[in-house]
């Protein structure tokens, strides 16, 4: 076969593989899975950050935090990639207070995510841990990611 | 005493495979490569490490002021876009073109080997040579990142802690899924190497392919698509550093990695064989 035909033919080809998968896939970030995976992920970054503050008695049991997250509101799917995801999270802080608190999450396409906290609930940037050390804040911004199979 | 067929066959391919081993030792490109992969992870990793803001544009960028394990997930996570693929490329989309180059294909098949002795001893020197990069590259990251940053527990994607000693395992392990998808990506320059006969382009073109796999992967509602990609398994990492880990993206990684390999040195072997070489 001569080059040009088979450039063509694989140029095609290629095409039109990307065309059939993109038709016959369906959203593998979901909702359901990115408040499966943010809720836990605080909770542990929250007691994390306990630790640092020198807060004794907070476990992931006694935050029972719990996520609702949308997507670039009412109009858009909650599924997929992306920068719009919001989620509210619920939880019991240090002082045994209820906390309502927004989270804005980037959703990247390999099903890892940024979440940024609401500084003036979880705290700003960077914290004064019990040696005098500034230190990160855990939850103010956190990767995390997604199981997209389950 | 007659030798049998395979006693017969094999000094055909060993002594190929030797002399390209010979070939490649004696290339200063080879050694170049190799000695950067041993230095540049060190200067890296020292250079974040001064740097007043982490890297958090990039996964555990943010944490690698914190813990010596998260730098070589963020060197993962960066190599995988464009330096391992280029890695994977630097001998393997040269090793057949060069004989293009100089004209030697004539010279190198008059010797007592067959095309299939030859096209799987630098088939084989390549992958040899290009795992041992990625060896070397990995081993010289995780060292630098411990005994530059240290060996503070890591915090995995769950926001669990992770001690110190599971940790070196995981990141081991985690450096160990990209040697799937870069035996893919050599395939892919071996096949470039063969078709173009062209060194350049058998050192680029799987680049820009790797490049333009990764744009689409990047691209939303394309979740099938990017599953196929090669660019796709250097990311199935991720898993593992969940509380719950997971290992659905790993197996689909390595069957993907598979399917290139195979693909592209079917191709690359047959094109490789019905090649008139006549034209010197």
């Amino acid at each position: 076969m001569p080059p040009m035909i088979t450039r063509t033919l694989a140029v095609i080809a290629v095409g039109a593989a990307i065309t059939a998968t993109a038709a016959a896939g369906h959203p593998e970030i979901t909702r359901a899975g990115l408040e499966r995976a943010l809720a836990p992920t605080f909770a542990n970054l929250y007691v994390q950050q306990s630790h640092l503050l020198g807060i004794p008695g907070i476990t992931t049991a006694t935050i029972g935090a719990g996520a609702s997250c949308d997507r670039g509101g009412p109009a858009v799917a909650d599924t997929g990639a992306g920068p719009n995801w919001i989620c509210m999270m619920s939880w019991t802080d240090d002082h045994g207070r209820h906390q309502d608190g927004k989270f804005e999450v980037t959703v990247k396409t390999d099903a890892t995510y940024v979440a940024g906290g609401p500084s003036k609930i979880v705290g700003l940037a960077t914290i004064t841990d019990t040696h005098g050390h500034d230190v990160p804040n855990p939850v103010f911004e956190f990767d995390g990611v997604i199981d997209a199979g389950s | 005493m007659i030798p049998t067929t395979t006693t017969a066959r094999t000094p055909g391919l060993r002594a190929a495979l030797r002399w390209e081993i010979v070939k490649l030792a004696a290339q200063a490109r080879s050694r170049a490569l190799l000695a950067a992969a041993l230095i540049l992870p060190v200067v890296v990793v020292a250079v974040v490490n001064g740097q007043e803001q982490p890297p958090s544009d990039t996964i555990y960028g943010r944490l690698v002021h914190l813990s010596g394990y998260a730098m070589p997930l963020l060197m993962l996570a960066f190599a995988a876009q464009w330096v391992l693929p280029l890695l994977a490329a630097v001998v393997a989309g040269d090793i057949f073109a060069s004989e293009d180059q100089h004209g030697t294909w004539k010279t190198l098949l008059t010797r007592s080997v067959s095309r299939t002795h030859v096209f799987w001893a630098k088939t084989l020197t390549a992958i040899g040579y290009n795992l041992l990069v990625l060896a070397v590259f990995a081993a010289s990251t995780i060292a630098a990142g411990l005994l530059i940053i240290g060996t503070q527990p890591l915090t995995g994607l769950s926001g669990q802690t992770i001690a110190p000693a599971h940790a070196l395992w995981l990141i081991i392990a985690a450096w160990a899924t990209a040697i799937a998808p870069t035996i893919g990506f050599t395939a892919l320059a071996l096949l470039l190497s063969i078709r173009t006969r062209n060194a350049a382009l058998g050192i680029a073109a799987p680049v820009v392919l790797g490049f333009t796999m990764q744009l689409l992967g990047s691209v939303g509602g394309l979740d099938l698509t990017r599953k196929f990609l090669l660019t796709t398994p250097f990311e199935s990492w991720h898993g593992m550093f969940d509380q719950h880990p997971f290992t659905g993206p790993l197996a689909t990684g390595l069957a993907v990695s598979a399917g290139w390999t195979l693909t592209c040195l079917a191709a690359a072997y047959v094109s490789l064989r019905r090649r008139d070489i006549t034209e010197g």
